[in-house]
Parts: C-alpha cells; structure tokens; sequence
C-alpha cells in the first residue's frame, strides 16, 4: 500500500511518514502541490493525504488536480480549522474523508483502512475471538450465550468490531457513534465502555476491550 | 408613558394648529362684534342726531314734525323714533314715549333723568325683550327749557348674529382640530414612514449578514444621510469583523500545525517506548495536548459564533423529545456518578431553532448539572410551554452557586472554583457557548441557585408558532 502525503509543515509531515510506514504503508511525502497531480498520475498510489493549506496552491486546487487525473483515489483532508462548514466544503470538493489537527495518528491510519477497505461488502456477521454480532438480527453472543446490549452499547461495540485489532481514538468513537456535539460531555465513552466491559468481557478469562493509553480503546483477541 | 416619534409629532402638530385656530377665532370674533358695536353706536348717534332736526317746540312742547310724502323722511324718523322718549329734565316728567317703549318698563324717574343729562354717552339697558342701547341728549328750547331726549335701537339682531357666530365658531373649531389632528397623524406617517423601513432594514442585519446595506433612493434629503451615514457604519464593521475572522482563521492554524506536530511525535515515542515511566509520561503529555486542543476548539467555536460565522439552520425543534432522547443517552454517564438524571418533559412543545445548537445547549447544560452534583444526587430536566414559548429547566441538587457567582456565570473562562473546574475538564467555556446559543435563538436564560441546595437554569425559546397535539 502506497501513500501519498501532500503537507507542507515538515515536522507534521515527518511524523505522518514515520507513523505510517511502522504500520507497513510506503509513504511519499510532497511539501507543496505543485507537482501532486503529475506525481498521483505518475505513482499508483491507494490513497492521499492532503492538507487543506499549502502554500501557493490551496489544498482544494490540488484535490481537483487530482481528481481530474484519478477520479477514484481516495483522500483524506487534513486542515488546521475544524468548522463544520470547513467539512462540508471539504467533503464536498471530493475529499473521502476530513480530519482536524492536532489528530491521533491511530485516527489518520483507522481512516485510511476504512477508505482503502471501501467497495468490499460490509459483512452481516462480525466475530472477534469467541464474540459474535449478526448485525441482521442485531443480536451479540459471546461464547454462545446471548448479550442483552443498549442502543448505544450496541452501536459502540459494532463500531469496535468493525475496527477490531485497531486503537480508536475518543473523537473518532464520538463522531462515529454519538455525534460532535457530545466531544464536550465528560467521559460518555468512558462510562459505556465501562458497561460494554461488564457485560462482553466479566468473566471471561480473555478480555476483549483494552484502553489503549495515549490513545483510547482496542477491540482485539490478541493481547498487545 | 413615552410616545412613538409619529404620535409625538402628529400631538405637536395637533396643538399648534389648535392654538393657531382657536386664537383667530377668540380674535375674529372680538373683531367683529366691536366693529359691529361700533357701527351700531354710529347708528344711534346718527339717527339722535337726525332727530334732532325734526325737533320743533310748540308751546314749549318738543314734538317730531316732518314730511309725510317724503319717504327718506319717514322712514328715517319711522327708525329713529321706534324707541325714543323725551323728558322735561327740571320735573322729570315724561312729554312723550314711543309705544315700544312703554311695555319694557324703561319710564325714568327725576333723579335719574338728571343723572343721564349729566352723562351723554350710550348705555346698554337690559329688558325682557332683548338688550337696547340708548342715547341720552339734552334739547334746549327757544324757551330756556331743557328736556331729555333719549334715542334707542334694539341689539338683538346684533347679540342673535354674534351667538350665531360663535356657534359656529365652537362647532367648527373642535371639528377643524380633529381633520387636523387626523392630517397631522397622516403626514406624520408619511414623513416617517422612510425611517419605519430604514429601521426594519437594518433590523435584519446581523453579524453574520454585515455586507448587507440599506437601500438608498438617491435623493439628498435627511434620511438619505442617515441611511449612509448608517451603512458606512455597516462597512467599517463589516472590515473590522473581517479582520477578526481571518485573524481567527490564522491563530487556528498557527495553534493547530504545531500540536499536530507534537503530538504525532509524542505518539510515536509511545509506540516505542517499553519503558513504563516513560510511557506515563508520554500519555500525560498526549492527554495535556489533547485537552489544549479542546481548549482551542472552544474558544474558536466561540469567536466564530460570535463573529457570525456560524449560520444556524432554523426549524421546529421537539424539545421534549430532544431532552428524553439526550437524556437516554446520558443516563449511563449519570449512573456512573450515582446520579439521578430524570426527563420531565411535556408533549409537543415545539421550539424554533437549529436542531444541532439546541442539542449542544441541552447538552452543556446537563453536563454542567452532572459536574456540579455529588453522588446520589439528582438532576432533573423539565420541558413546558410558557405562553406560546417553550421552557426549559434544568435543576440540580449540587453544590449550587452564591449570588456573587450566578452573575458571572455566563461570562467567558469564569470558574466559581479552578481547582474543582480544572478537575473535572471544564474551562469554564460551556455556559457562555449557551447563552450564544440562547441570544442567537432570541431566547432567555436565568439560573436560581443556593449552596448546598442545587442550581436550576431556566431557558425559554421562542415557539414554533403552533402547538403540537398529542
């Protein structure tokens, strides 16, 4: 898998690069957007990491560049403002997806998955280790036994399976299953994940949910 | 009790012309009942004199000789002598009285025959039949005998012409001030009416719609200099605001890049460290980072709120719905503080507003109850119609809040107590974010508050204009 990074602040760049290329991604980076149209036509990238503010050419200039070039490849935006209409201008110019600086990298790289991972059908029946979700029945059994989960639980934890073996950051489980209005409410994910504990993982010898310090919280079957 | 502009003008104009009007009637008719007085003493002095020639003395007597067939004569002397009677001024007694003037009672005595000698002006006299003015002239005889000649004409044509006038006057002049009163009302509207459109123009112009401008007639009179003088107003705080807006931009970015920078690379010694003390401080340092840029995010929601650069989308919001689904959703963060959070709401009160803003005003109100309320606590919303707004009420049993503290309340960075604050995340943003969002609904906010018994915030919004029925 090949990245494209088009970010003008070196040191962000740098650790985008580095963040990257740990997860096994090859990555080239481009300080400004001159050239982004020639070097995504050039490169088969699978995806692109723009920022919104470059300087000479705005980051929405390049999009289209490479739009007209590869109409398909997905691109996520990175801008220092974060107003909804910033987003909806975003999305609207033909970014995939849209992200706020400062950002985890645990984010950028969950997004980058779900865009790369775009097209192959969503499964009906989701299984970590010996939990098991049918998102058709919505019901969730672990080791057999049916779970009896809230709306909320339910949809937090088809959100971690969803995302299994992966850090999610607060904001990116907020945006996804609240909405932003709820980032300023003190520990919300906290406390449902705190209930998705006691009822996925107590008692069982292998727990699922881990905090993911730094970060935020992991769904897996394989201890880190 | 003060007036509208248009009322307090149409009142001046009203008096003015009721003044003006009322003074040129006291005037006129003044006027003209002296000049119709003085034309009437003229007469009297007239036909007196006239009579006087037609006076002959026939053995002492004063008798009226004059010619029949001259009709001039005749009818002269016919006026002059309707009332007239002449006395002998030694003996006051009477030689001869007109036949009018015998049932009006008017025979003089001695004394007062002497009086009027000595007095020859005219004299008003009332009788029952209406006033009548008379003139006292002495008549000397070729025989050395005075008499008294007293002439008199009727003012009741004069007296019925100026009741009538004045009749008229009072009927026409209430009348006269009331067209006028309505003119001026009417005109007043007129001139105003420019200035009402003016206002409700500039009304419409908010922070967020500052390139607007009122529109201009381009005629030079008053109101054209007010109007630009109140859109070149517009346009130096359309720039300033402007400046504001990109300097926002820019501390956004200028802040942002460099935290972005330094907490990819905090992540990224984390990732490698295998150290734990160093690991706990890398997190320390991610979550101080992370809470910077809430801190920013806050305060650069709140510029940009107050810049106007946050359109709101209006609608009919169901408040009720609203808090039972938010407070559904709460729930769990409120059990975990073994808190009670409880929904009282009303069915179909219905607000006009921006769904997602009145969402994060719910929002931080409840929090801001949550944060505040110790364990086995309760916190309570309720939703209810006030008239045709719709209310909210948010009431706690926490700590509650002096007097002194409730009025700072909703005032940028106040915190009632750092340190609790700083423990618990806050910085002391969220309650100005909702009293934005309450000004920008047109709305009301007020808390009640006393320590150790709790806080309670009341909101009311501005209806959807129906009411819902269940």
């Amino acid at each position: 898998m090949r990245i494209l990074v088009i970010e003008d602040d070196g040191k962000v760049a740098s650790f985008i690069q580095t963040g990257l290329e740990q997860e096994g991604y090859a990555v080239d980076v481009l300080h400004h957007g001159n050239s982004a149209g020639d070097q995504a036509r050039a490169v088969d990238y699978d995806a692109v990491v723009l920022d919104l503010m470059l300087p000479g050419r705005s980051g929405f200039q390049v999009l289209r560049d490479i739009r007209s070039r590869k109409p398909s490849l997905p691109v996520i935006m990175l801008t220092a403002k974060d107003s909804l209409d910033e987003r909806v201008a975003g999305l609207d110019a033909g970014a995939d997806d849209y992200m706020a600086k400062p950002f985890a990298l645990a984010e950028l790289s969950a997004r980058l998955r779900a865009l790369l991972r775009r097209g192959t059908p969503r499964e009906s029946v989701l299984r970590v280790g010996d939990l098991e979700m049918d998102t058709i029945r919505r019901s969730v059994r672990r080791a057999g036994s049916t779970i009896d989960l809230k709306p909320k639980e339910y949809a937090l934890l088809e959100f971690l399976m969803r995302n299994s073996d992966r850090p999610l950051t607060r904001s990116l489980i907020i945006e996804h299953v609240w909405d932003i209005h709820f980032d300023s409410i003190s520990n919300v994910v906290e406390v449902h994940i705190n209930s998705l504990r006691n009822k996925i993982d107590r008692g069982f010898p292998i727990q699922l949910i881990h905090t993911v310090r730094g970060v935020g919280y992991m769904l897996t079957d394989s201890a880190p | 009790m003060t007036l509208t502009l248009r009322a307090r003008l149409a009142v001046i104009a009203t008096t003015v012309s009721g003044l003006l009007l009322g003074t040129l009637s006291v005037v006129s008719y003044n006027v003209l009942s002296r000049w119709l007085d003085e034309d009437l003493t003229a007469r009297l002095t007239e036909l007196t004199d006239g009579l006087h020639g037609y006076l002959r003395f026939e053995s002492g007597i004063p008798t009226i000789e004059y010619n029949v067939s001259d009709t001039d004569q005749a009818s002269f002397v016919h006026e002059a002598t309707r009332y007239y009677q002449i006395y002998e001024a030694e003996t006051g007694q009477l030689i001869v009285q007109s036949p009018e003037v015998t049932p009006l009672g008017l025979s003089l005595t001695k004394g007062e025959v002497t009086l009027l000698l000595a007095s020859p002006l005219p004299s008003d006299i009332s009788t029952p039949y209406g006033r009548l003015r008379v003139l006292n002239s002495p008549v000397p005889s070729p025989s050395g005998r005075i008499y008294l000649l007293q002439v008199g004409v009727s003012l009741t044509a004069l007296d019925g012409s100026l009741g009538r006038y004045r009749d008229l006057l009072l009927l026409l002049t209430p009348l006269s001030l009331l067209v006028a009163g309505a003119g001026s009302w009417w005109l007043s509207g007129l001139a105003l009416a420019p200035l009402t459109r003016v206002a409700s123009a500039a009304r419409d112009i908010d922070v967020a719609t500052l390139e607007r401008r009122l529109p201009t007639r381009g005629v030079r009179d008053e109101l054209e200099q007010v109007t630009r003088a109140f859109n070149e107003t517009l346009a130096r705080l359309d720039l300033s605001i402007g400046e504001m807006r990109q300097f926002s931009t820019a501390l956004a970015h200028e802040l942002r890049t460099p935290l972005a920078a330094l907490r990819g690379e905090i992540e990224l010694a984390l990732r490698a460290s295998r150290d734990a003390d160093l690991q706990r401080s890398f997190v320390s340092q991610i979550e101080e980072i992370d809470r910077l840029t809430r801190l920013i995010d806050h305060v650069l929601t709140l510029a940009r709120a107050e810049s106007g650069q946050i359109p709101l989308k209006f609608g009919a919001v169901d408040l009720g719905e609203l808090a039972a689904s938010l407070v559904d959703q709460l729930e769990p963060v409120a059990h975990a503080r073994a808190i009670t959070l409880q929904c009282d709401a009303r069915p179909g009160v219905v607000a006009m507003g921006d769904a997602g803003w009145l969402e994060r005003l719910l929002l931080n109100l409840l929090d801001n109850a949550m944060k505040f309320t110790p364990e086995g606590g309760r916190v309570v919303v309720r939703v209810s119609h006030e008239g045709d707004r719709a209310r909210v009420d948010v009431a706690d049993t926490g700590i509650g809040m002096t007097h002194d503290v409730t009025a700072h309340v909703f005032e940028r960075f106040y915190q009632a107590d750092p340190s609790r604050s700083s423990a618990s995340g806050g910085a002391g943003l969220g309650l100005s974010l909702v009293k934005w969002i309450v000004d920008r609904h047109h709305g009301a906010i007020a808390v009640q508050s006393e320590p150790e018994r709790g806080s309670t915030f009341s909101v009311t919004l501005p209806g959807s204009g129906r009411r819902h029925r269940v």
